[in-house]
C-alpha cells in the first residue's frame, strides 16, 4: 500500500531550507491555533455565519424569508456582498470630528473584540492562551471594550453620537458590576479562575442548573454589555438615528459591526463555558474526542446565540430609566443573593474541603 | 535562520501563540482599510462631510450636554464597584483559607442586605440628593 503522506514528505524535502522553515512554521501548533482554530479564521467565519443566521432567524420571526438571492442557497453569499459594499464605499470623515480618535476607535474595538477569543477554551487544549486566571483576563478585555465605543461617540462631536455615548456609559456602569458578581459566583463554586478547569468542574451538573439565578443575571448582562435588544438604547435606530455609530460609514462601520458581533459571540461562548458545561457532552460515534469537543461547545454557544437573536425579534426596546432600574435595583441584589446561596450551599455540603 | 524568528525557543509556547494571535488581530483593521483604499471612490464634497442632523444644516453646540438627571447612578456605581471588589476578595479568601468561610459568609450577607436596602431606597435617591444640595 502506498503511504499517502509520502509524496508530501518528498515535496517538503525538495524545498529550499528557507521554505522548509516556513512550512514548519505554518504547520506548528502556535500558528494553527492563532490563525485557524480557534484563532483568526475561525472567529471571523463564525462571526459571518452568526450574522447570516441572525438575519434568517429574525426574518422568520417576522414572517419574512430573509436573504435569498445572492449565493443561491439561502442567500449565503449576501454577507460577502454586504462586506464588499461597505469596503467599496467612500471613506467620509465629517467636518469637526476628532480625526485620530474617529479613525482609530473602530480599529481598537475590532482588535479588543477579537482578543476575547484568545482566552476561550474550545476543548481540552484547544485554547490560544491557557492561563490560571483566564476568566479574569477575559473580564479585563471585556471591561476595556466600552472604551473605544465611548471615545468613538466623543470623537464624533455630533448630537446623536453624544446621546448614544452618554447612554452607553450609563448602561455599562450599571451592568459591569452584576456581570462581575455573577462571574464571582462561578469562581466560588468551581474554586478556580482557569476556564478549562471551570469546564471540568461541571462534569456532574452544569452550573446553569446549580446557579440558576447567576445564569439569568449573566444572560441579562450579556444582552446589556453587547447592546442587544432589548438593551440597544445606545444605538436605538429610529430614536437617535444610530446612536454613537451615526457618523460612521463604509469601512469604519464594517469594522464596528464586526466588532459588535464578535463580542456577542465571545460572550455566548463564555456563557457556554461557564454555565452549560463547555465542551462536555455525550460522545458522538465515529468522531474522535478532539473533534467532538469543539462541536459541543459551538453547538451550546449557538443555542445561547439563538436565544439572544430571538429576544431581538420578540422584545421592544427598554427606556433608559428601565434599563438603569433593572441593573441597579434588581440585578445587583440578585447577583449578591446568588453569591450568598452558592457560599451557603458549599458551606452546608462541605464541598470546600475544610475543617472548622 | 528564519525558523528562529518564526518560533523563538526562549518563549513560552502559549505566550508565543497569544502574541501571534494578537499580531493577526492588529493586522486585520489595516487590511480592511487597505482594501477600502483600493476599491472605494474618492469624490469629496462639503455636503458629504457635514455632520448628520436629520437633513438639517448642523447647528453647532458650544457646551456638551451631559444628562445630569442620571448623576446619582454614577455615585452609587462608585459604592458598588468597591462592594464588588470586596466580594471578590472575600471569595478568593474563602477558597484559600477554610477558617474564614463563616466570616466571609457574614460579610457577604452584610453586603447583600445593604444592596437590597439600597435598591428599595433608590427611587427616592434623586430627590434626597437634590434636597441635600439645596439645603
Amino acid at each position: 500500500m502506498i503511504d499517502p503522506i509520502q509524496p508530501f514528505v518528498q515535496m517538503y524535502n525538495s524545498l529550499p531550507p528557507m521554505l522548509q522553515e516556513l512550512v514548519r512554521f505554518l504547520y506548528s501548533e502556535p500558528f494553527i491555533k492563532a490563525a485557524i482554530f480557534p484563532g483568526a479564521l475561525f472567529s471571523t467565519l463564525l462571526g459571518m455565519f452568526a450574522v447570516w443566521f441572525e438575519r434568517k432567524l429574525f426574518a422568520r420571526i417576522s414572517l419574512r424569508i430573509g436573504p435569498l438571492h445572492v449565493g443561491k442557497v439561502a442567500g449565503i453569499l449576501q454577507l460577502i456582498a454586504d462586506a464588499i459594499k461597505f469596503l467599496s464605499k467612500e471613506r467620509i470623515i465629517p467636518e469637526g470630528v476628532n480625526r485620530p480618535l474617529f479613525v482609530l476607535m473602530p480599529c481598537l474595538a475590532l482588535v479588543l473584540s477579537l482578543l476575547l477569543y484568545a482566552f476561550l477554551p474550545f476543548g481540552a487544549g484547544w485554547i490560544i492562551y491557557p492561563s490560571e486566571i483566564g476568566l479574569l483576563l477575559f473580564f479585563l478585555v471585556a471591561a476595556l471594550s466600552p472604551v473605544p465605543i465611548v471615545l468613538a461617540g466623543y470623537a464624533s462631536r455630533s448630537k446623536y453620537p453624544f446621546i448614544g455615548m452618554s447612554r452607553i456609559a450609563l448602561q455599562l456602569f450599571g451592568y459591569e458590576v452584576p456581570l462581575f458578581l455573577a462571574l464571582t459566583g462561578v469562581v466560588l463554586s468551581t474554586r478556580t479562575l482557569n476556564l478549562e478547569k471551570i469546564v471540568e468542574a461541571q462534569v456532574r451538573v452544569p452550573l446553569a442548573v446549580a446557579q440558576v439565578i447567576g445564569f439569568v443575571v449573566f444572560m441579562i448582562t450579556l444582552l446589556a454589555e453587547t447592546e442587544r435588544l432589548p438593551f440597544d438604547i445606545p444605538t436605538a435606530e429610529g430614536e437617535i438615528v444610530f446612536g454613537w455609530q451615526t457618523e460612521y460609514s463604509g469601512v469604519y462601520f464594517l469594522m464596528i459591526q464586526l466588532a459588535m458581533f464578535e463580542k456577542v459571540l465571545a460572550f455566548c461562548f463564555l456563557g457556554a463555558v461557564l454555565y452549560l458545561g463547555g465542551w462536555l457532552g455525550p460522545p458522538i460515534p465515529g468522531l474522535p474526542e478532539t473533534l467532538s469537543a469543539p462541536f459541543w461547545i459551538i453547538l451550546k454557544a449557538l443555542i445561547l446565540f439563538t436565544l439572544v437573536a430571538l429576544l431581538r425579534g420578540v422584545y421592544p426596546r427598554l427606556t433608559i430609566e428601565k434599563v438603569l432600574d433593572l441593573g441597579w435595583k434588581y440585578l445587583i441584589p440578585l447577583a449578591f443573593v446568588n453569591l450568598i446561596i452558592t457560599a451557603g450551599t458549599s458551606l452546608v455540603a462541605g464541598a470546600l474541603t475544610i475543617t472548622f | 535562520m528564519l525558523f528562529v524568528v518564526l518560533s523563538p525557543e526562549g518563549l513560552d509556547a502559549a505566550l508565543w501563540t497569544l502574541l501571534l494571535y494578537l499580531l493577526l488581530t492588529i493586522v486585520a483593521p489595516p487590511i480592511f482599510y487597505l482594501v477600502s483604499v483600493l476599491i472605494a471612490p474618492k469624490k469629496p464634497s462639503r455636503v458629504k462631510r457635514m455632520l448628520f442632523e436629520s437633513g438639517q444644516t448642523p447647528i453647532p453646540v458650544r457646551t456638551t450636554p451631559f444628562p445630569i438627571e442620571y448623576f446619582p447612578y454614577v455615585i452609587i456605581y462608585i459604592a458598588y464597584a468597591v462592594f464588588a471588589v470586596i466580594a471578590f476578595i472575600v471569595v478568593l479568601d474563602m477558597l484559600r483559607a477554610g477558617e474564614s468561610l463563616v466570616r466571609g459568609l457574614i460579610i457577604l450577607a452584610a453586603i447583600t442586605a445593604g444592596s437590597i436596602y439600597a435598591s428599595t431606597q433608590l427611587p427616592t435617591l434623586k430627590q434626597r440628593l437634590e434636597k441635600g444640595a439645596a439645603s
